[in-house]
């Protein structure tokens, strides 16, 4: 059955956090002169401006906080109607303050969730070439 | 540095037009806009001769596989100073967050600088054919990648996020955003021109109103509407031989974010939309209590909270208690978006709230016109990625 929601379309700046993906990592564009995570993946460093970027992509521990979520009812994508409900979350990662991404959040539109909850990273393939990262809660109560 | 606005009630708005807002015209863009902005020169009291400037920010539609032609989809200021019959000899157009107030930054700068005398700044708004913000796309490029594989797709769901923070923190609930809906439903009904006249809503419509993505409701979102609106914004100087009376350009800031744009969290909002606030009351010498009416932006409902906190109305998370019991009715003392806001008014961005600003402090309000109507804000947008603009009935 062909795959009809939107897959992710690596670029230049993206491509090596779609492959880690490809491979179950979490892996974040790092400032090699700095230190500091970026995502989405830029260009210049927000942290130091070097004016000669060196970036890599580091694994990262794939654990977080959830910083807020959204049960959604409804799709402008066609392809996720089907999923109706489903949930959302912001996610920051332990790594670094503001390094936050956008995730399915596997617990589902029926759990309990709070802002600051544990979350952990597990990947989903969606096609052969493609998988996503996506979050569910570390454990029921355990918070940061 | 103090940051008073050196030219501040220097620059007026000599007139205006808004045109029909409905759900979906028969007519071109760029003839609903030019229509516009005839009926505003002429307000003005001025020819299309007259007119030396234009300036607007052209933004969306922008969704879907939806392409934009202009004068058709949008209305650049090239394209409207093309086909008004006038003589241009500055045309600029905006790119930044609020699009209106941003306009409205460039014409009043470009005026105290004599770049041009009488500018026209419009805003035109299309709603394309088919399902607003619809996206059936199965690749996801640039920055849809890192949303779109996941389901999460549009500005009424990202709302969601701050707002569920917002009210997870603070302890707000659908029952407080009620009170402002059906106050500002209230206050369109009584608009002729607004998308919702003659139409307000109960508290259970709202609560009951379809869910988009918790806790945004379809009523907490504007409706996508075709419609243009057209200022004439010239010198004090000149302003006070026209027919109108003036309205002052008294202050105004753009949102600067110092926060990265992807995915920012309610604080990342706070402290950029705070720091506007903080540049909005240097550059106008005024406080927000000094504001008599006040116009917050209201494109997705939860953003008036957070312009009611940043601009310094009620403390920080205090804004779904601040708006109850009567306190933003339009006979009160805040009658917050008695323009009918965008939520009343249709999505036309920040077109309702400058234009009861205006009408409001030129005395043109009519069966609205406020008690007190000295000075007015106008905001777009969201308060760390918009603008805000202070006017003043009287040029001190």
């Amino acid at each position: 059955m062909n795959y009809e929601k939107p897959v992710p379309e690596a670029d230049a700046l993206s491509g090596p956090f779609w492959k880690a993906a490809r491979e179950h990592t979490l892996a974040m564009q790092c400032c090699m002169h700095c230190g500091r995570y970026e995502h989405p993946p830029t260009g210049l460093c927000q942290g130091c401006r070097a004016a000669q970027p060196k970036f890599e992509f580091r694994p990262v521990s794939g654990q977080g906080t959830l910083v807020s979520w959204t049960i959604m009812r409804d799709s402008f994508i066609p392809s996720f109607r089907n999923d109706i409900p489903f949930a959302i979350g912001l996610i920051e990662l332990r790594e670094q303050k503001g390094l936050r991404l956008i995730a399915r959040l596997l617990d589902g539109p029926h759990a309990r969730y709070r802002v600051g909850d544990a979350v952990e990273v597990v990947f989903e393939d969606i096609t052969p070439e493609a998988s996503l990262p996506q979050f569910r809660l570390a454990s029921a109560g355990q918070r940061k | 540095m103090s940051g008073l606005f050196k030219d501040r009630f220097q620059v007026a708005i000599a007139g205006c037009a808004v045109s029909k807002i409905e759900r979906r015209s028969q007519r071109s863009l760029g003839a609903i806009t030019v229509e516009t902005a005839l009926k505003a020169v002429a307000d003005a009291g001025l020819k299309p001769r007259d007119i030396d400037g234009f300036t607007t920010g052209s933004l969306l539609p922008a969704y879907g596989e939806h392409t934009n032609i202009d004068g058709f989809d949008i209305v650049s200021a090239t394209w409207l100073s093309e086909h008004l019959g006038a003589d241009p000899r500055w045309v600029c157009g905006f790119q930044g967050g609020g699009q209106l107030t941003g306009s409205v930054i460039l014409a009043v700068n470009a005026i105290a600088s004599g770049a041009a005398d009488y500018v026209i700044v419009h805003r035109s708004l299309h709603n394309p054919a088919g399902r607003y913000h619809e996206m059936p796309m199965t690749r996801a490029r640039e920055a849809a990648q890192w949303t779109a594989p996941y389901g999460f797709w549009g500005p009424p769901v990202a709302i969601a996020l701050p707002y569920n923070e917002y009210m997870q923190r603070y302890g707000a609930t659908r029952e407080d955003m009620a009170t402002f809906l059906v106050q500002t439903r209230k206050n369109a009904a009584a608009i002729p021109w607004a998308y919702w006249a003659d139409k307000p809503i109960t508290r259970e419509d709202y609560l009951n109103a379809r869910m988009l993505g918790d806790p945004v409701c379809i009523m907490d979102c504007d409706i996508p509407v075709d419609g243009a609106a057209a200022f004439v914004l010239t010198s004090a100087e000149r302003a006070r031989d026209l027919p109108n009376k003036p309205v002052y350009v008294a202050g105004y800031a753009q949102g600067l974010p110092a926060h990265s744009q992807a995915y920012r969290s309610l604080d990342d909002m706070m402290e950029d939309g705070s720091a506007l606030a903080r540049r909005l009351w240097q550059s106008t010498g005024l406080g927000p209590d000094d504001i008599d009416v006040p116009q917050l932006y209201d494109g997705f409902s939860p953003l008036v909270y957070l312009w009611l906190e940043c601009l310094g109305y009620c403390p920080v998370g205090e804004a779904h208690r601040f708006i109850q019991n009567g306190a933003i009715d339009v006979a009160g003392k805040f009658p917050l978006n008695s323009g009918g806001g965008s939520l009343g008014s249709g999505r036309l961005h920040g077109v309702p709230h400058m234009l009861e600003a205006y009408l409001q402090l030129a005395k043109r309000a009519g069966p609205r016109q406020l008690a007190k109507s000295s000075t007015a804000i106008a905001c777009h947008s969201y308060p760390d990625i918009g603008g805000a603009v202070v006017y003043s009935d009287q040029p001190y």
